[in-house]
């Protein structure tokens, strides 16, 4: 088979995952429909690597293959078909999407066992799997821009999972939304790009750029901008963030899933994917990577602040999410796509060790309340530290590699990219204080209650469970994990799952070390043959010393972190009664909520209002329609006040009338 | 002779149906309107793509001394439409049968009338043809809902026809106007379409008579500010009624834009093209406003729809293929959403103890899937979700606009965002949620079922496969644009494209006049 | 003794031109006689029958005289086709009208005989009216018919309202002829001719008569009796209160029929005599038209007595018509002709509906006597509901064919803004045809019509539920006239063509182009 088949492949599995457990949702004994939905991830992977292994057959120039089923809508010049790519670039992908994929079923099969929505859980899922696949394999503007939207929709639907809690609908519209925002950029930038090359196949485009558009064309610059607007939305970055915390009152596993090892990195997929029209247009590109790079160190001050587990993850996603944005617009592609797998890996380990934690907890997310879990889940104790070191940056774990890679080839650029440069240590330093201050306090220090239940043998059960956010009882219809709990100890899947993970978090690396193994540059170097920044090789000297910094920072921030919340576990709220102000900021995320809340929310509301009881009575039915009705009204009136029944009246009014008749004659006449 | 099987089957067999014992009246009624279905699906199908002109020619004299024809003919701008016609009354009916009516064969009758009044409209080639069944459509209406409808339905039902006669009254005037101008000079007058296109009106008339027929159209869809009769009409009409009211009687108008409108007033539209995309915008804008604001689920939809048609008008007055080309699909995509949401509307009523307000609703999805996987599918077509034929629609419709004029296209995607938050609100605020305490959730029963599944596997179907409309419709589009695109986009514009593909297809206007900008320029 | 009177030849008289006349007088005068004798069932039921006949037989001899185009009487009538499908006109309104009285109050009222005399001497003058050459006929017509019909009035003296309206018939009638003849009078000063041909060629011919002050006073003077014998507005404010008091058959006839002679005769005198001064006269009947429009339009929408609201809406519609005639062109005269036809059948439809409620119910001509008819007499309702929608013009109805027509005639004669008043006089129009219809399906109980808050005899009616239960069935003449023209108005929106050719014919006879 050829490698686009087996591309059709990978999307059909996940499909017909969806397709089966939906219509047999109710016929589907005990977890089969989880078995289902996993075995359809399973297959999907293997066809990537099937897709993978055809793709090496081919000479390195032509691994970029075009797979067409029919046309969608080619009419009046728009020329969309069914179309996939199938390169390096969205090989890799499609690995890491499915392969990640795959082990997060595999671990809900257990997590979820006792929710209401079980099959209809892993039917989403699938759905979710099968539109991220779209996105990544689409093949020209149109189908991109509908997986881009169908990630969305399942995001939404993850996300309100648990639909009669008002948080998790909410939470769920508001994700929609700034995705649509996001949608709307993309199409836009589509249109500006469209309008000169006049294709919205990709290779068809990335061919015209170069003669189409000179170096920062207007219109292909406002083109890109718009195209960053889709990618902020989808990857939570400045200012388009505000969704992916309150993402989190999905379960878990999806907050694992979608918004920490995929759907969230769509954006810097985008970005690689478009690298062509951003090389063309610096400016543009330049804009991303201080977006990238705002973002990085923004959400990592909030990490520091905020207790809500689930959310201090969300936000150093956000956090490593810019350092990838940041790398690939700046044109540090492999270095941005290895960072996006090794965090995959990380990431979803992290959630998936939280998750444990979480059941342990009986749903309680606050880390106020956590505290000396270390004897009572040893393994996913072990889990959380791994993804940890990973995500701090300690070597030789993944994220070390990855990381530094991107900030290597970021200072490279020289010029102002310095700051940048500079930006992202600091940022790091923070992602490890950040990161060991979950651990500490979530695993270290005497055990809490729930800890000494456990330890006793016994998972902790909320007597009546109640919404971690609002604390509102919840509606155990829906809206509720389920009555029992499940951690990681008791569980294989789940111990499985993150085994697996753990293992490519530690040692993800390897693939691309720096003048060691390039396996991934090489691997990828077909996508981006022509892109001139591609082949930047900084010097030995400053590898050296961005990999000696990458872990010493590392390593300061655990120590620093060690200090505060082990050593001296007051320090934390002297420091935080010190600098009260900014404390306060950082857990109100710097007011942007409020902002767009004041800015756009209830402006609109009141617009809205305005319409409904005021415009449209006024103007719609008064002025438009009684004003119509009330001149013939008043005609009508008038006309019956002159017939009145006296005949003298006619007679005068006949008169008057002969009158006006003759005297219109006389004037006639001369 | 075949077109005119289509028009007046219902008509007849809903005569036939007065004929059978009341119980049996819906049934037979019913019948009529699926072989309507049928004999509109045969014509799809044996629809031969890519030739040119009208097909399955129907054209006898009606009133030689007025020069009007009894002329019917297909062709890519009312293929669909028809279908999407046929279809949805077919639904209508079949679940106007669900429940009792009293007096019913005169129900069905007045039914089955207004399918054939619009079949005819979609089908007329002959202007005052088409003005005589535009006016036709609106009488079974008006008894429809006068004497079936729900609260306050005579007012309603009076202010409703009123307001869309007025429109409608002077469309004949300009029609009528139209025939005599263009008759000046050379004598005999006639009112059929494609003779009346090889004559230009003077500009002068042109813009009175666009005016009286954009009045016409824009009362009918209807479009900000002219929409005042709407929201009474929608919550008066009887639910099976209004689905067809608000599905296809609105694309009538506008696809009368595109048959008589563009051809014939070319000059005036390019005169009045901006007055035209500032009214479609406000209508985006401000039905969205309105929908995210009203609590009666009727509304909603109601004003969802004046958001919806305005994107058609946008399309259409983008003057340009690809804008006139969406506004098509956008209208069959429109047709196939809202009807079966209307009647998922009346789904959700009886399941929340017969209130239509989404204040009464809540968590209905519990023991709902399937009800609540219909409900989902329809608003996400609703919101033109990318993979929807909608948004394919929505897609070449603000492309169009972004290519005619970048500042409306722009602002009229503050509208796709708009529609995001009113559909998924009202979809949420019924679906889930904790349950409203009057709120019982029940699976679709099987009639509901059998009416909603087909027509949103119907919108599945077009989502996958929009090519199969779009191929038919693109050369109908490309020549009802034809001239005024070719006015609206004058000759320096169209160079500084050596081969966009959208070249070859460029429309051919006549006379040497320059080529329109019908694909990227 | 012969010779002489061999030798004085007298006038050659061609009786077969003069038969329809001679039918209708003829049948009058027998009538009346018949009238005397004494039986009861003679005075019910042959008297009738006999006008009927007499009617029959000049409809007949007027087809019998089609396409004939002669000037009898010394030039005095023509026998043409304008005259013979007015004629034709009026000769079905009186046929329908018979039909209607046959149980009305009104005709023991003032004694059959001299009832149906009057009907069938008033239409002999509508045929008079019409077929005038000159303005001496024109004035006998015009009195022939007038004076029977000021009498018809008033033929339920019973009831007091009859009588009133009878009166002020007369009175303002009166003052309408007076100004016509003296209007006439001046033409003839000016023109120094009474017959029509002859106006029209001294106006044609040298010196400037168009503009002489003498000759537009005459004309202004003309068309104001016209007019008000057309009820156009200002001159149309006897129309309600005589329609509202004059009894039901009766209103029907005047409303049909006299508005026919009425436009008849305009053609005849504006369209050939007036030909040359129609740029003066012209724009001033226009003005006269759109005032009539509106004022008939908003005047009907209140009314809840039907015979007033068709009253109103007559006024109306006689604005429509006179855009027919202002054009001045011979489609104007074809789109004039047509309307007068689907104006006939519509109209009679309407009213006969109205005396089948009125001798069904109580109330009287209130829109309420409709209430619900929909579902308990669906053969009134439907005649009523196609009348209505075609007086409205909606399509699949005559009445859409025929302002078709008209605005096709005004558009065309270049009075493009006429067309648009028509249209925005029949928006108008809407609001009270609507509330017909409303009353009759979408309502059940009277005291629920729309529009018109229960009239003291309708309430009991609602307090005993179902009013229909003691009501008496439909009498079936009404039914069957009520049906003939109902159907009549759909057919000939459907398969108008009759009709156009009547009226091609019609134009051709008069001289325009």
């Amino acid at each position: 088979m050829s490698a686009t088949t087996y591309g059709w492949l990978v999307l059909a599995f996940p499909l017909a995952g969806t397709v089966v457990i939906s219509l047999l949702y109710n016929r589907l004994p005990g977890r089969t429909a989880g078995w289902i939905g996993t075995g359809a991830i399973a297959a999907s992977f293997l066809s990537a690597l099937g897709a993978l292994f055809m793709l090496l057959d081919h000479g390195r120039e032509e691994r970029q293959l075009v797979g067409t089923l029919y046309d969608y809508a080619d009419t009046v010049g728009v020329d969309a078909q069914l179309s996939i790519l199938i390169d390096p670039l969205s090989v890799l992908m499609a690995l890491v999407v499915t392969g990640v994929s795959a082990l997060i079923h595999l671990y809900s099969v257990a997590y979820l066992a006792s929710d209401r929505g079980y099959s209809r859980f892993f039917a989403y899922l699938n759905f979710f799997v099968f539109s991220m696949l779209v996105l990544v394999l689409a093949g020209n503007f149109l189908l991109l821009i509908v997986g881009w939207a169908f990630v969305g929709a399942a995001s939404y639907l993850l996300i309100s999972f648990w639909y009669r809690r008002a948080t998790a609908t909410s939470a769920g519209i508001k994700a929609f939304v700034i995705n649509v925002i996001g949608d709307v950029g993309l199409v836009l930038g589509t249109y500006f790009i469209f309008k000169h090359t006049g294709t919205l196949d990709f290779l068809g485009t990335f061919e015209k750029v170069p003669d189409e558009f000179a170096t920062n064309d207007g219109d292909l610059v406002a083109g890109c901008i718009l195209l960053l607007v889709g990618a902020c939305a989808k990857s939570a970055q400045v200012p388009l963030h505000t969704w992916l915390p309150d993402a989190m009152e999905g379960p878990t596993t999806v907050s694992a899933l979608i918004h920490a090892a995929t759907m969230v990195t769509a954006g810097v997929y985008l970005i690689a994917r478009m690298h062509p029209l951003f090389e063309q247009a610096p400016v543009a590109a330049d804009v991303g990577a201080v977006i990238g790079c705002v973002t990085l160190i923004l959400a990592a001050t909030i990490a520091m602040a905020v207790t809500d587990l689930k959310r201090v993850i969300a936000y150093s996603t956000m956090s490593q999410i810019g350092y990838m944005v940041m790398g690939v617009s700046a044109g540090a592609y492999a270095a941005g796509l290895f960072h996006l797998m090794t965090h995959a890996f990380f990431k979803a380990l992290l959630f998936m060790a939280a998750g444990s934690l979480i059941g342990a907890m009986a749903g309680t997310q606050s880390l106020d309340r956590m505290g000396g879990f270390r004897r009572a889940m040893p393994f996913t104790f072990g889990c959380f530290v791994v993804g940890g070191l990973a995500l701090a940056g300690v070597p030789p774990f993944s994220g070390f590699f990855s990381k530094d890679e991107i900030l290597l080839l970021v200072g490279d650029r020289g010029g102002w990219h310095w700051i940048l440069y500079a930006v992202g240590y600091a940022g790091s330093l923070l992602t490890a204080i950040y990161t060991f201050r979950m651990i500490f306090r979530a695993f270290l220090g005497d055990p809490v209650p729930e800890a000494r239940e456990l330890e006793q043998g016994h998972v902790h059960h909320a007597g009546t469970p109640t919404n971690p956010m609002t604390g509102e009882e919840e509606d155990t219809d829906v809206g509720f994990p389920g009555p029992e709990h499940h951690i990681a100890e008791r569980s294989l899947p789940m111990k499985v799952a993150m085994g697996a993970l753990a293992v490519g978090a530690v040692v993800g690396g390897v693939v691309q070390i720096p003048h060691v193994t390039e396996v991934l540059h090489d691997f990828l170097e077909p996508t981006f043959s022509e892109s001139e920044l591609y082949e930047a090789h900084p010097s030995g000297g400053l590898t050296a010393f961005g990999l000696a910094l990458g872990a010493v920072v590392a390593l300061a921030g655990i120590a620093i972190a060690h200090r505060v919340w082990v050593q001296r576990p007051g320090t934390a709220d002297r420091v935080r009664a010190r600098l009260s102000g900014l404390h306060r900021v950082l857990v109100n995320r710097w007011y942007f909520d409020e902002a767009y809340d004041a800015a756009i929310v209830r402006p609109a509301a009141a617009v809205g209002r305005f319409a409904q009881q005021t415009f449209e009575r006024l103007f719609v039915e008064r002025t438009l329609m009684g004003g119509a009705t009330g001149i013939v009204r008043a005609g009508s009136s008038a006309v019956r006040a002159a017939q009145n029944g006296f005949l003298r009246y006619y007679a005068a009014l006949l008169l008057l009338g002969l009158a006006a008749l003759a005297f219109y004659f006389l004037l006639a006449a001369t | 002779m075949g077109l005119s099987i289509l028009i007046w089957l219902p008509v007849v067999s809903a005569l036939i149906a007065a004929v059978f014992p009341r119980e049996l009246t819906p049934r037979v009624a019913l019948g009529g309107a699926l072989g309507t279905l049928a004999l509109a699906i045969g014509y799809v199908a044996s629809f031969e793509r890519g030739a040119p002109g009208l097909q399955f020619l129907t054209d006898e004299t009606w009133i030689a001394e007025l020069g009007i024809h009894y002329k019917l003919g297909l062709d890519g701008l009312n293929l669909f439409l028809v279908l999407l016609t046929a279809l949805l009354f077919a639904g209508a009916f079949a679940w106007a049968n669900r429940r009792e009516w009293e007096r019913p064969k005169l129900f069905f009758f007045q039914f089955a009338l207004a399918e054939t009044a619009v079949l005819g409209a979609f089908l007329a080639q002959d202007l005052a043809l088409f003005v005589a069944f535009f006016d036709l459509m609106l009488i079974p209406f008006y008894f429809l809902i006068g004497a079936w409808g729900g609260p306050g339905r005579v007012a309603a039902t009076t202010k409703l026809v009123i307001y869309t006669l007025v429109g409608s009254l002077l469309m004949l005037a300009g029609a009528v106007a139209t025939g005599v101008i263009a008759a000046r000079g050379e004598g005999s007058v006639t009112f059929v379409l494609s003779e009346l296109q090889l004559v230009q009106l003077p500009e002068g008339s042109q813009n009175w008579i666009f005016l009286c027929f954009a009045a016409a159209f824009l009362v009918k869809m209807p479009v900000f500010p002219l929409h005042g009769w709407m929201p009474d009409g929608y919550r008066a009409m009887p639910l099976p009624v209004l689905a067809v009211f608000s599905a296809v009687l609105s694309k009538v108008a506008a696809y009368g834009f595109l048959r008589i409108v563009l051809p014939l007033f070319p000059e005036a539209s390019v005169h009045f093209q901006d007055l035209m995309l500032v009214l479609a915008l406000l209508s985006i804008l401000y039905g969205s406003v309105m929908a995210f604001t009203q609590t009666d689920a009727r509304l909603i939809l109601g004003y969802s729809s004046v958001a919806q048609l305005g994107f058609i008008v946008l399309g259409i007055f983008a003057l340009n293929a690809q804008g006139a080309q969406g506004a098509l699909l956008q209208m069959v995509n429109h047709g196939l959403v809202v009807a079966p949401a209307f009647f998922i509307v009346a789904v959700l009523a009886e399941r929340a103890g017969g209130s239509e307000d989404i204040r009464d609703m809540g968590g209905i999805a519990l023991r709902a899937p399937l009800l609540a996987a219909m409900f989902l599918i329809v608003a996400l077509a609703n919101l033109a979700m990318p993979g929807s034929a909608n948004f394919v629609g929505e897609f070449l419709i603000l492309l169009g606009v972004f290519d005619a004029k970048l500042v409306f296209a722009i602002v009229a995607f503050g509208g796709v965002v708009l529609a995001s938050v009113y559909t998924l609100r009202a979809f949420i605020r019924t679906m889930h949620n904790r349950t409203g305490e009057r709120v019982e959730s029940r699976e679709l029963a099987l009639a509901e079922a059998l009416v909603i599944v087909p027509l949103v596997g119907a919108i599945v179907a077009l989502s996958l496969y929009p090519q199969l409309p779009l191929a038919r419709s693109e050369d109908s589009v490309r020549a009802s644009v034809r001239t005024a695109a070719a006015i609206a986009e004058p000759p320096p514009a169209a160079p500084s494209t050596p081969g966009g593909p959208a070249a070859p297809g460029q429309p051919v206007p006549p006379q040497g006049a320059p080529p329109a900008q019908g694909g990227a320029p | 003794m012969t010779l002489p009177l061999a030798a004085a030849r007298a006038p050659h008289i061609d009786w077969a031109g003069l038969s329809p006349l001679v039918a209708l007088l003829g049948g009058a005068v027998v009538v009346l006689l018949v009238g005397l004798l004494r039986p009861a069932l003679v005075r019910e039921r042959v008297v009738p029958a006999l006008s009927a006949v007499s009617l029959g037989a000049a409809l007949g001899l007027s087809i019998w005289q089609w396409d004939e185009r002669k000037s009898i009487v010394s030039g005095a009538l023509a026998v043409d086709d304008l005259a013979m499908v007015l004629n034709a006109i009026f000769l079905v309104a009186g046929l329908a009208t018979v039909l209607l009285s046959l149980r009305s109050p009104a005709a023991p009222g003032a004694g059959h005989g001299e009832y149906y005399a009057l009907l069938l001497s008033a239409v002999a003058g509508m045929a008079i009216l019409v077929g005038a050459q000159n303005t001496v006929t024109l004035f006998l017509g015009l009195e022939l018919l007038s004076i029977s019909l000021y009498v018809l009035c008033a033929t339920e003296m019973r009831r007091a309202t009859s009588l009133e309206s009878g009166l002020k018939y007369l009175i303002i009638g009166s003052v309408g002829s007076a100004t016509l003849l003296y209007g006439l009078a001046l033409l003839y000063g000016a023109t120094g001719s009474t017959d029509f041909a002859a106006m029209a060629r001294a106006l044609d011919g040298p010196g400037d008569l168009v503009t002489d002050p003498l000759t537009l006073t005459g004309i202004g003077l003309v068309v104001t009796g016209l007019a008000f014998k057309a009820s156009v507005a200002p001159f149309h404010q006897w129309t309600p209160d005589v329609y509202e008091g004059a009894p039901t058959p009766i209103t029907a006839f005047m409303a049909v029929a006299t508005k026919a002679a009425a436009f008849g005769v305009m053609l005849r005198l504006l369209d050939v005599a007036l030909i040359d001064a129609a740029s003066d006269w012209g724009p001033a009947l226009a003005a006269l038209a759109a005032v009539t429009i509106v004022v008939g339009n908003v005047g009907a929408l209140t009314q809840t007595s039907l015979k007033r609201m068709l009253a109103w809406s007559g006024v109306a519609q006689a604005g429509y018509l006179l855009a027919g005639v202002v054009v001045a062109t011979r489609l104007g005269v074809q789109a004039t002709v047509f309307y007068l036809g689907v104006y006939l059948a519509m109209n009679l439809a309407a009213f006969a509906v109205i005396i089948a409620r009125e001798r069904e119910t109580d109330r009287g001509d209130d829109i309420s006597a409709l209430a619900g008819i929909g579902a308990t007499r669906p053969w009134l309702a439907w005649p009523m509901t196609i009348a209505m929608l075609s007086l409205a013009g909606i399509p699949a109805t005559a009445g859409f064919i025929g302002k078709f027509y008209l605005i096709d005639a005004a558009v065309d004669g270049g009075y493009t803004w006429l067309g648009i008043v028509i249209v925005l006089g029949s928006m108008i129009s809407l609001g009270y045809y609507l509330r017909v219809l409303a009353a009759m399906w979408l309502s059940d109980a009277p005291a629920v019509a729309p529009g018109t808050p229960p009239g003291p005899e309708a309430r009991p009616v609602m307090a005993g539920g179902s009013p229909e239960a003691d009501e008496p069935s439909t009498q079936p003449e009404l039914a069957a006239v009520a049906i003939a023209f109902g159907a009549a108005s759909l057919f000939f929106g459907i398969v108008p063509s009759p009709f156009f050719d009547l009226a091609r014919d019609a134009g051709q006879a008069m001289g325009l182009l």
